[in-house]
Parts: structure tokens; C-alpha cells; sequence
């Protein structure tokens, strides 16, 4: 690894080393490889990065909660003396494990769950603490939440059945429950947005549109990443597209309509409503297919490329036209979801580095088609893009 | 036999892109590279075995050339550099006098290329912009790239006049079908303002009968002479992606030419024409623009869709009959000498323009927060990272027609490389290697009824089926 390193920093060039930066690998504790990739890719999200290192400065001594690991790990690295090197994420991955029983073993796990699992924790940390703060100086900032165009309440339950089948990647949300996720996790402090929010949180609304008075409901969800379907030969333009959907509901299944007072043609929307800062997308690869009884590995090709932007924003978003750059790309080596082996690709600077566990090395941003996938359908190992990490241009 | 660049790659390490003779020199030929820099060669020097030692020739907004720094002339003759993303492909307009060129970065640039000057740019709506060719009399410049889009520009207009979309991954070939384009009578709007035309030097070349290469320079005085809008140009333009899919778009000049710029904020004014095109401004463009179509049609609205609607007849009679054509296609695989079923292709054909006319009303509502972004871009083509949406050089999807394909076909199970239209046959070139020659529907009938451009430009236009080379 040291020979690794050096050499690493001999590609780069000291004169064109950045500044302040640092290129650390991470030691794989067994399996591990899930855990690493994804720290690396939200480490080079710079928002991310920053947050973080901006929470170990005001907290020095802290006790010792998830986030508070992660803040070591990344000031860790941020203030290595050396600029390339290997460090080991000991204390991030006992705590990890120590709260999640499911990850606590040595097995291969999902990194979208990890990620999924990550985020909830450290805005679970940061409200708990926001909680504590505020217990202490009665200050209570609550931020308003999203005004509905019309309130759930006023819908029938058959409305709410349709606006809810909507659901885009199997997390429905609670039946009457027009902020999704928000609500499930019931308490008023979810109402809050922390940084995490702002950074990650995607809304997606369900606009159920009668097609003859033109009044439209709708429904939100809020998600920390957007799930979407693969499909062979496809852009990751298009399974944003196919992610968001236009359907008209007629004949049989029409609905009631309040306004018309009688059963209407409806048109069902899902657009996005507010566009994050790091648009998190995973590519649903593992699917249950018919006589599997586990997850098969879809090794289709899904271009991504290095800009994007999102076409089906909802007529109230707020800058629907963000320009967003490819930051990290976490990438799936092998045949199934327990098994092979995860690294990340991230932009630093004007270079593209490869993180796999303690070795980093610099590519060629064209080395990133390798990863697009297989046009073959025959099933076989294959190094795929599996969560990919854009992150918006403008000035945060 | 003569190399250039080879050993030790003294001239570019990177991979070429594109070559192409200069149309109308004998020796001299145009090589980009993924460096993002272009070299004119000329094959009667030899290249010599030394660095070449460059110097600045000319500069320009996002770009410079260079030329050889030694005493007798040497290869390359210059260098063209656009920055430091790859140039993905370059054509040169049919007159012979401008080249357009796609970039990594997502620009489409138009240069003079004999005075090195850069005429015009757009933008793709994001993501590197892969192909790009000229419409066959050199009115259009059509390109396709990583948004999944074709993204039509404007020569008269230097703008993006609509976009296409219906691939479901990267765009790789666009060609222009200068068979079954249909050129009209009368071009819809003429006043060539004489002197903005020789100022843009637009040499058309010289054609005669039915092609009208000119480009429509509107001047701001509403005194056209307006056509009938019976026989506006309708152009067939093909295009194939990575998904596989093999596109076919009409593209009707009328249409295009009617359904302006419109930025979502009513204070932006002048967007269009902003780089070099003689001082209009939109209004001014919009307003003869409104004037010329409400002439045109006897209707009092300058709206789009009624502009749109109110050539509808005649717009719908061209395409009924190359509808009624097309859905006569008869796709057959030569190579494996099996008729592919033919009912997949015979899908549904919206007219392209319909729908999209809708796409410019749907929605005022959004709001202005992005206008102030837009305004730095007014007066002059942004490079680098600055994003340009909302401007004439990248429209809002909203702000800008947005066509469907006339025929959308899976003709592979690789993505496709090439793309050539042939008198007698479609040519498609894909990943694997293969190539497949299609059948032209009805070809006989189709051939006496089109009027194709003559032998000569149809020569020139074909730059493109170099574009044809695979794997
Ligand atoms: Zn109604």
C-alpha cells in the first residue's frame, strides 16, 4: 500500500497535488467493502464533507454517537499530514454494527442500505441533539412545512389508495399521510429540516389531476435518494423519465372527483417538486425474479452521463432546471447482492480517483464506460454503476 | 501511403475523433482529437519527426488556433483547440464555408472556416454533445448527444429553434436524408437582407430550381414578401443511439421557423441573435416574425400553436402522404435475409409539431428565480462551466418546441454506430460489428414524387456517410 500511495501521488504531481486535499484509502475489516465505498463517495460530496467536518468543530467533546464517528473519520483523514495514505475505520464500523444489528456481522451487505441506513442515523443524531439543545435554551426553530395545493384530509380513501399506488420504489407511503416518510416516523421533531435535508432530501409529489374540472391533488414524499428501474440499453435519463410517470386513469378505475361531485377522468402525475443539492440515485440491479428465490444482479447497460438534469420537475419547483455534476459513482463488481465486491469512483478537483478499500488510484474519467454494464442478457459478473452521486452546480 | 502523427505521437497522444477532407481543397484534411483539439493537415507535406513549436494565430471566445512557429510551412498547418474536452465530431456545411463542431463539453460551435471566426454556439440541454450534421441546404444544424436529445439550430436564427426527443439513451448519429426531404416552392418568410447576408457571408451554393438554401435573415422592418406556406421545406432527418433505437423526424422549415424564443421571463429581451447576427432583437424578431405568420395565415394571433394550426392543411398534407409512406416501410435485414416483422415499426405517428405546440403554453406559472442566471448570457456565448439554460443558446424544455419521432424502430441488440442514407437504402452500422442495409419503402414511388436536391449537392451533403465507419 505504501508503494500504492506514493506512486499515487507521483501520477498526480506535487505541484498539482490540490491544496488541503487528501486521497485515503480505507482498510476493509472483512466485508467492509459496502461500508467503505459509500463513506468515500459522501466524502468527495463536498456539501457533505464540509457539514460534517463543520460538526466536529463545534462539538469536540461529544459522546460518542454515529455521526460523531463519522466526524472523526473524516477530520481524520482531512488532517493527515501526508497526502495520500491508508486509514482504518475501526470506531465508525463498531458503532455502526453496534446499532444495526442486521449489519452486525461479516457479511456482505447492500450499500444503497447502508447509505439508506447511514443518512437516517446521522439526521436522527443531529435532530436528537437539536432536541437537547433546545430543552436547554427554549429556542424552538420550526421550520414551516410544505403547503399541500389541497389537504390529504379532504380526500376519499379510494383517492388516497390511488395517490398512494403511485408508490415509485416499494416504500409506500401511510395511507393519509400527505409528507410520506416524514410521518411514519411520528414525532413533531421530524417536521424540522437539518442540514441532512437540505443537502439529500428529494420531494416527489402525485398530482391526481381531474381531467374535467382541471383541479388537481397532490401528495408529497419525501426521499434521501431516488430508486429507479433498469432497463437494457437505457440512459440514466431515461429511467429518471420512466421513474416519473403520466397516466391517465379512465373507464372503470375513474375517481371521484369533489369538485365535479361525480366520478371523473383523472390524470396521474409524479413529478419532481424539489430538486436536493446531491441527487443520490440508486439503480434498482437486484430484483426477485420469478423462480429465484434471491435477488438476480441486472447487469444492464445504463449510461450516466457527467452532467444531468432532471426533466420532469413539477410546474412549483423551485429551480427545475439545476445543472448537476457526477460526483461519486459507488460501483457493484460480481453476480449478487450478498456477495462481490463495492468500490467508488469519485471526482476530486480536476481528477477522477478510484477508491477500493485502502487502494486508491488515479483513472481516466473514459475508464467510467466500463461501468455503464453489460448489453449481453446473459447473467454474469459484471462491474456496474450502482449508486450514483450528482451533485447540483449552482453555489450552495 | 504517407502517416501523420504516428511514432511517437508528437502532434496529439490522444485518440482520434473525426477526420474529414476540406471540401474544395484536393490536399488538405481536418483530424479532432478526445484532446480536444483539431489539426489541418495537408498530405502532400511530410510530417516531420519533431515537436511541433506553436503559435497563437487567432483567438476567439472559447477557443484559439495556432499555427506552426518554423520557416517553411509544415504540418499541421494549424491547430484548433476548443479547450480540454474531447471534440466528439465536426461537419462541414454544405456550401463548403462553415464547420460545425460537438464537444465534450456540450457545445455546439459554428465557425467560418476560412476566417477562423466563430459564428454561433449553442448548448446541449446538458451533457456532451456526440454527433452533429447540417441540413442539406445548410439552414439547419441538427446534434445529438448525452441528454438523450436532438437539438436543432438555426443557421438564419443562431439559436436552438426546438429539440427531439424519443431515444432513450445517448444519441450517437444524426443524417439528414436528402431523398426524402421535400423542399418547398417558396421558402415561408423571404426578405434576405442583402446586407446582413453578405455580413454573415453566407455563400450558398448556387443551386437551381426548387432548393432554397438561403438562409432568412429578418430584419426588424415587417415588409416580407410571405409564401403561401404550401411548400415550406419538410426535412427528413434520421437518427439512431445507444438504445438501439433507429429515429426518423420530420422536421418542417414552417414550423420551425415560427415557433420563436420565447424565455419564460417577459423582461429578458435580448436573447436571440445576440452573437454576431446583424442588431436585431428578439422583439424585433418575434414581431416580424408574428407578422409575418399572421400575413401568412390571415389570423390575428401570433401565437404559436394558432401560427402552428393555421398551416395546418397544407402541413398536414405533406405529412399524411410521407406518413402514408413511411408506413409502407419495409424493414428488411439484408445480411440475414429475414423480413423483420413489419407491424412494430408502424406505430403510432403523431405529428411531431402537434404536440409540442402544446409544450409552449403549458405552463407560465413557474417562476422567474432563474432569469437573473440567464441575463449574464445575453450579449455573448458562454464556454466553461457556466451554465447557459434559459437563453437562446439553451432554451428551458418549456421555452423551446419539443418534437417527437416520426418512426421510432429497435433495429439491434447493440447500441448503433452509423447511420448513412442512400439513394436505394438506409445503411446502419452497430456496436457488434454488423452492418445492415434497410430498404427504402416504396422507393420507386417515392422517388418520383420527391424532388431531390441536385446530384451536386448531393454530393456535398455527403461528408456525412464518412460518418458511417464502424467499430
Ligand atoms: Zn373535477
Amino acid at each position: 500500500m505504501g508503494a500504492n500511495a506514493s506512486q499515487l501521488e507521483k501520477e498526480i504531481g506535487s505541484d498539482q497535488f490540490p491544496a488541503n486535499e487528501h486521497y485515503f484509502g480505507l482498510v476493509n475489516f472483512g466485508n467492509t467493502c459496502y461500508i467503505n465505498s459509500v463513506l468515500q463517495a459522501l466524502y468527495f460530496c463536498k456539501p457533505f464533507r464540509e457539514k460534517i467536518l463543520e460538526y466536529k468543530a463545534k462539538n469536540k467533546r461529544n459522546k460518542e454517537t454515529l455521526l460523531a464517528c463519522l466526524a472523526d473519520l473524516f477530520y481524520n483523514i482531512a488532517t493527515q499530514k501526508k497526502k495520500v495514505g491508508t486509514i482504518a475505520p475501526k470506531k465508525f464500523i463498531a458503532r455502526f454494527r453496534k446499532e444495526n444489528v442486521k449489519f452486525d456481522n461479516y457479511m456482505q451487505h447492500d450499500a444503497h442500505e447502508f447509505f439508506v441506513q447511514l443518512i437516517d442515523s446521522i439526521n436522527e443524531c443531529i435532530l436528537e441533539k437539536q432536541q437537547a439543545g433546545r430543552n436547554r435554551q427554549q429556542q424552538p426553530q420550526i421550520i414551516p412545512t410544505n403547503q399541500e395545493d389541497i389537504s390529504s384530509e379532504t380526500l376519499t380513501p379510494d383517492q388516497q389508495n390511488i395517490l398512494n399506488d403511485v408508490s415509485l420504489n416499494g416504500s409506500n407511503t401511510a395511507p393519509g399521510s400527505p409528507h410520506g416518510q416524514q410521518q411514519q416516523q411520528g414525532t413533531d421533531r421530524q417536521q424540522e429540516n437539518t442540514w441532512v435535508h437540505e443537502i439529500f432530501q428529494a420531494i416527489v409529489t402525485r398530482e391526481l389531476r381531474c381531467l374535467n374540472c382541471e383541479s388537481v391533488r397532490s401528495t408529497d414524499e419525501v426521499l434521501n435518494n431516488l430508486s429507479v428501474e433498469v432497463h437494457q440499453n437505457t440512459s440514466i435519463t431515461h429511467c429518471l423519465r420512466c421513474y416519473f410517470t403520466t397516466e391517465t386513469i379512465s373507464a372503470e378505475n375513474k375517481v371521484h372527483c369533489d369538485n365535479c361531485a361525480s366520478l371523473q377522468e383523472h390524470q396521474k402525475r409524479t413529478r419532481l417538486k424539489k430538486l436536493p443539492s446531491i441527487l443520490v440515485l440508486h439503480l434498482k440491479r437486484f430484483q426477485f425474479l420469478g423462480q429465484f428465490n434471491r435477488p438476480l444482479k441486472l447487469s444492464h447497460r445504463v449510461v450516466f452521463p457527467l452532467e444531468l438534469r432532471v426533466f420532469d420537475t413539477s410546474d412549483d419547483a423551485v429551480n427545475p432546471d439545476r445543472l448537476y455534476d457526477l460526483a461519486a459513482i459507488v460501483v457493484h463488481c460480481g453476480t449478487g447482492i450478498n456477495r462481490g465486491h463495492y468500490f467508488s469512483i469519485v471526482k476530486s478537483h480536476r481528477f477522477w480517483l478510484l477508491f477500493d478499500d485502502d487502494l486508491v488510484d488515479k483513472i481516466d474519467p473514459s475508464y467510467i464506460e466500463d461501468f455503464y454494464g453489460l448489453t449481453s442478457e446473459i447473467q454474469k459478473s459484471s462491474e456496474t454503476g450502482y449508486i450514483l452521486f450528482y451533485q447540483a452546480r449552482d453555489p450552495t | 501511403f504517407k502517416t501523420f502523427n504516428d511514432g511517437e505521437r508528437l502532434i496529439d497522444k490522444t485518440k482520434v475523433t473525426c477526420v474529414r477532407w476540406v471540401p474544395g481543397s484536393v490536399n488538405q484534411f481536418l483530424c479532432s482529437h478526445h484532446s480536444g483539439n483539431m489539426y489541418l493537415y495537408n498530405d502532400e507535406l511530410i510530417c516531420t519527426q519533431d515537436r511541433p513549436h506553436y503559435q497563437l494565430f487567432k483567438e476567439g471566445e472559447g477557443f484559439s488556433i495556432y499555427t506552426c512557429k518554423t520557416k517553411t510551412t509544415r504540418n499541421p498547418l494549424y491547430r484548433w483547440s476548443l479547450g480540454d474536452m474531447a471534440i466528439n465530431e465536426f461537419a462541414f456545411s454544405p456550401c463548403s464555408k462553415f464547420l460545425a463542431v460537438v464537444s465534450q463539453d456540450g457545445f455546439l460551435r459554428i465557425f467560418n472556416f476560412d476566417t477562423m471566426d466563430l459564428i454561433g454556439s449553442c448548448r446541449s440541454y446538458y451533457g456532451g454533445l456526440i454527433c452533429v450534421c447540417w441540413s442539406p441546404d445548410g439552414r439547419y444544424v441538427v446534434c445529438g448527444g448525452e441528454d438523450d436529445l436532438l437539438t436543432i439550430w438555426s443557421f438564419s436564427e443562431r439559436r436552438v429553434v426546438a429539440r427531439g426527443a424519443g431515444h432513450k439513451s445517448w444519441v450517437t448519429v444524426v443524417a439528414f436524408d436528402p431523398y426524402t426531404t421535400l423542399y418547398g416552392e417558396m421558402d415561408g418568410v423571404v426578405m434576405h437582407n442583402e446586407e446582413s447576408y453578405n455580413r454573415n457571408n453566407y455563400n450558398s451554393t448556387e443551386r437551381s430550381g426548387k432548393v432554397r438554401n438561403k438562409p432568412p435573415i429578418i430584419n426588424s422592418r415587417p415588409n416580407s414578401v410571405v409564401s403561401d406556406g404550401l411548400n415550406a421545406t419538410c426535412y427528413r432527418l434520421g437518427s439512431v443511439g445507444q438504445d438501439t433505437l433507429l429515429c426518423l423526424w420530420d422536421l418542417k422549415d414552417d414550423y420551425l421557423r415560427q415557433s420563436y424564443y420565447r424565455p419564460r421571463s417577459s423582461t429578458v429581451v435580448s436573447n436571440v441573435g445576440s452573437d454576431g447576427c446583424p442588431s436585431n432583437n428578439t422583439i424585433a424578431h418575434s414581431s416580424s416574425l408574428s407578422a409575418n405568420s399572421t400575413q401568412n395565415c390571415n389570423k390575428s394571433s401570433n401565437h404559436v400553436k394558432d401560427a402552428n394550426n393555421s398551416t395546418g392543411p397544407p402541413s398536414a398534407l405533406s405529412s399524411n402522404s410521407l406518413t402514408a409512406k413511411l408506413a409502407s416501410l419495409n424493414f428488411v435485414d439484408r445480411r440475414g435475409g429475414d423480413k423483420t416483422s413489419d407491424k412494430d415499426h408502424k406505430r403510432s405517428m403523431s405529428l411531431a409539431g402537434r404536440n409540442s405546440s402544446s409544450n409552449l403554453h403549458k405552463k407560465d406559472s413557474r417562476s422567474n428565480n432563474c432569469s437573473s442566471a440567464a441575463e449574464g448570457d445575453v450579449s455573448s456565448p458562454s464556454f466553461g462551466s457556466k451554465s447557459s439554460v434559459g437563453t437562446s443558446q439553451c432554451p428551458r424544455m418549456d421555452e423551446c418546441p419539443l418534437l417527437e419521432p416520426l418512426v421510432s424502430k429497435k433495429i439491434g441488440h447493440e447500441r448503433l454506430t452509423g447511420l448513412v442514407f442512400r439513394e436505394d437504402c438506409i445503411v446502419t452500422a452497430c456496436q457488434d460489428g454488423c452492418i445492415h442495409t434497410w430498404c427504402r419503402p416504396g422507393k420507386q414511388a417515392g422517388a418520383a414524387l420527391h424532388s431531390s436536391p441536385s446530384p451536386s449537392s448531393a454530393g456535398i451533403s455527403q461528408p456525412l456517410a464518412a460518418g458511417g465507419t464502424v467499430v
